[in-house]
């Protein structure tokens, strides 16, 4: 039981976030399809970060510290990155599921070139400590007492920055003014401006925001997930924190059940085998003998099946994917 | 500005044809041309480049590596025109790494007989001028499972690419569970092997991976043997959230990639294509295929880092047994399923050689 919260977390925590990246900029009007993208180059940022930090030994005795820093890093590699997809969906107003897509093409190419001419490699592993040590960002790698061992023990600190900036940015986005006002860029750009709205200014916010949190998302999956190591891909995370803000119809309630939802399950999914739930040592998953496939599944037919019901009531945004053109009325 | 621009076109076609023709005399005798990915990979690539290139730099021939376009989704026809530029730049030799590599091999080959293909990780393709080279990755899978036994760890772990139908990630799984059922029985010991081919069947790290692997180090899983390309990553990642775990690494020595790693099942991918290279320079190339072992000095543990990772089996040990697989006293068996996504085989090879002391526990 312990366990599963736990791998829960992991699986959850980099869907949540990047799902509330898309939110944001399509809450704002502009569709983010580059999550994916926005994830690799984050990932690629936070990467190096933690690779100049190893490598000069600076901050050598918190690697916390490192880790934060590098999260910081990645955000800012993927809000850069996003502007991209501001400049050529705002300012140029191209179609924006081609210019995500694009952009989708573009991070993994240009993160191999970069690794491949700095590092010589396919992929940046971050480094190994002085000694020979492997960093590893965990909070408390001993056992805690009874439930506190389900939320700290090999927690990582990422996951509670991400629980804050989900409550954080849940507030911004229905409780200010910034928020409503976004919103409205999003509903219908026209009416904002006739209230004196710069949409512009809004929707480059919307998509910086996006952005930042992509990244940041993209490096708490390759750290958290993959072992620190930043290549050409995340495993598709994008896409399917795409299908999850869409699973949550554009608003954070359902976006953190429906991650919590898919990442609990996904767990369930991969390491049904050693799940012991009561733990009275009987494994029940495994002894039932279905295929693995069966459990691999269960996820993504459960979403289907979720959609199914709901779908009647989903609601976009009305203006996203429209580029924002001040003589239509 | 169109000016400019037709002037800048015209220069860098200039430009363009003097570096053709600086180059268009020179000739490369031994090319590598990759399958998939990049050149420096840190394994499979980069090791047979390595040792083309030290090979040609001792006895001063010319070398160079041709890369197929589209990267790590290179298909035949990539692979096809790299091969045909190999030859168009006088190519005597190719070394081509990979298994990908069969179908570009037989169209390239058979249109060139008088240039000669050494197919790494490949097979007999029945061609007069190529040679395949595989390898005895049971060997290394063997002293692997051995080691790890005889270091103390009872619960083990094997976590294979490819579904199950890669004949190489096959025979190292078969060849850890054969080292290692070895060794508990000599040291009278029972072990339980967890085997799995989940989550592995693009050799690439994911979420998933992660969780299954941190479910085995949860319930007590001491080492596991991540045998696939980026799954390393993944084991990584769930390997250092207990502070116990420990790894197995595959193709070359990966313990500089974490320090939980104890050793790794090691293919000597510049040894053997030394080797190759030397039988066709001294005109003893045969087509066909051959199989490089422990004989060949082609499989192994890592030796260099045996002392750091190891501690209680000793290298002098390791030693011993290794020069029984070389000399032919002990030959681990290598006949695997085409597909082994299953627990009979390796149930059954256990029982029929009557190893009661061994639990596998498939996944």
């Amino acid at each position: 039981m312990i366990f599963l919260i736990q791998q829960t977390f992991i699986c959850t925590i980099p869907l949540l976030i990047v799902a509330m990246a898309g939110m944001f900029s399509e809450r704002s009007g502009i569709i983010n399809i580059a999550l994916d993208g926005i994830m690799i180059f984050g990932a690629f940022g936070g990467a190096v970060t933690v690779y100049a930090f190893i490598k000069t030994g600076a901050l050598a005795d918190s690697p916390q510290l490192i880790y934060i820093v590098g999260m910081l890093v990645s955000a800012a590699a993927g809000a850069l990155f996003s502007a991209l997809l501001g400049l050529a969906a705002i300012r140029l107003r191209s179609d924006q599921t081609i210019a995500g897509t694009a952009l989708n093409m573009l991070a993994p190419a240009v993160v191999l070139l970069i690794i491949k001419i700095f590092f010589m490699q396919d992929k940046l592993v971050m480094p190994t400590l002085p000694g020979g040590l492997s960093l590893t960002f965990v909070l408390i790698d001993n056992d805690l007492p009874g439930f506190l061992q389900a939320f700290f023990s090999r927690a990582y600190i990422s996951t509670y920055i991400v629980l804050g900036l989900y409550i954080a940015l849940s507030v911004l986005l229905y409780k200010t003014r910034f928020g409503l006002r976004m919103r409205a860029c999003g509903e219908h750009p026209q009416a904002a401006d006739s209230a004196g709205i710069n949409v512009h200014r809004m929707r480059y916010a919307g998509t910086l925001i996006s952005g930042a949190l992509g990244g940041l998302g993209g490096f708490i999956y390759i750290t958290t997930s993959a072992g620190g190591t930043a290549g050409g891909t995340v495993a598709g995370m994008g896409f399917l924190a795409i299908a999850i803000m869409i699973f949550g119809n554009w608003k954070p309630v359902g976006i953190a059940l429906g991650s919590f939802l898919f990442g609990l399950l996904r767990c369930v999914g991969s390491s049904y085998a050693s799940l012991d739930i009561n733990g009275d040592g009987v494994f029940m998953l495994k002894d039932l003998g279905l295929p693995m496939y069966f459990y691999n599944i269960i996820p993504y037919a459960a979403v289907l099946v979720v959609l199914m019901f709901t779908a009647g009531k989903s609601r976009a945004p009305k203006a996203e994917g429209i580029p924002y053109d001040k003589g239509m009325r | 500005m169109k000016k400019f621009l037709s002037a800048l076109i015209a220069a860098v076609m200039i430009l363009g044809c003097l570096a053709v023709a600086s180059c268009g005399g020179k000739t490369y005798e031994i090319a590598v041309v990759t399958d998939v990915g990049q050149l420096m990979d840190k394994g499979f690539n980069q090791g047979t480049y390595e040792g083309a290139k030290e090979y040609a730099e001792a006895n001063k021939i010319t070398y160079k590596y041709y890369q197929p376009a589209n990267g790590s989704n290179a298909n035949d026809e990539d692979r096809i025109a790299a091969m045909n530029m190999a030859v168009n730049n006088g190519a005597k030799v190719i070394v081509t790494p990979g298994y990908l590599q069969e179908n570009a091999i037989k169209t390239v080959a058979a249109a060139h007989p008088e240039v000669k293909f050494i197919f790494i990780d490949g097979w007999n393709l029945g061609l007069d001028n190529v040679v395949g080279v595989s390898y005895k990755e049971q060997e290394s899978g063997y002293l692997a499972g051995y080691a790890a036994v005889m270091e103390g760890y009872t619960k083990l772990g094997y976590t294979g690419g490819g579904g199950g139908s890669n004949p190489a990630c096959n025979r190292y799984g078969f060849g850890f569970v054969q080292g290692a059922a070895a060794a508990a029985k000599a040291k009278n010991a029972n072990i339980t092997v967890k085997y799995s081919y989940q989550n592995g069947t693009n050799f690439s790290a994911s979420d998933a991976l992660q969780s299954q692997i941190s479910g085995w180090y949860q319930n007590g899983t001491e080492v596991v043997f991540s045998c696939g390309g980026s799954m390393f990553d993944s084991v990584k990642a769930a390997a250092s959230t207990f502070e116990n775990a420990r790894i197995v690494g595959v193709d070359v020595d990966q313990s500089y990639e974490s320090d939980r790693v104890i050793t790794s099942a090691t293919k000597g991918l510049a040894t053997s294509v030394k080797l190759m290279l030397a039988k066709f320079y001294e005109n003893k190339f045969e087509a066909g295929g051959v199989v490089l072992g422990a004989s060949d000095d082609a499989t192994g543990l890592p030796e260099e880092t045996f002392a750091k990772t190891m501690k209680t089996w000793k290298l002098d040990e390791y030693k011993a047994l290794y020069a029984q697989i070389k000399d032919g006293t002990l030959v681990p068996a290598d006949e695997t399923p085409t597909d082994a996504n299953s627990a009979e085989w390796l149930n059954k090879w256990l029982t029929d050689n009557g190893y009661t002391n061994v639990t596998i526990d498939f996944e």
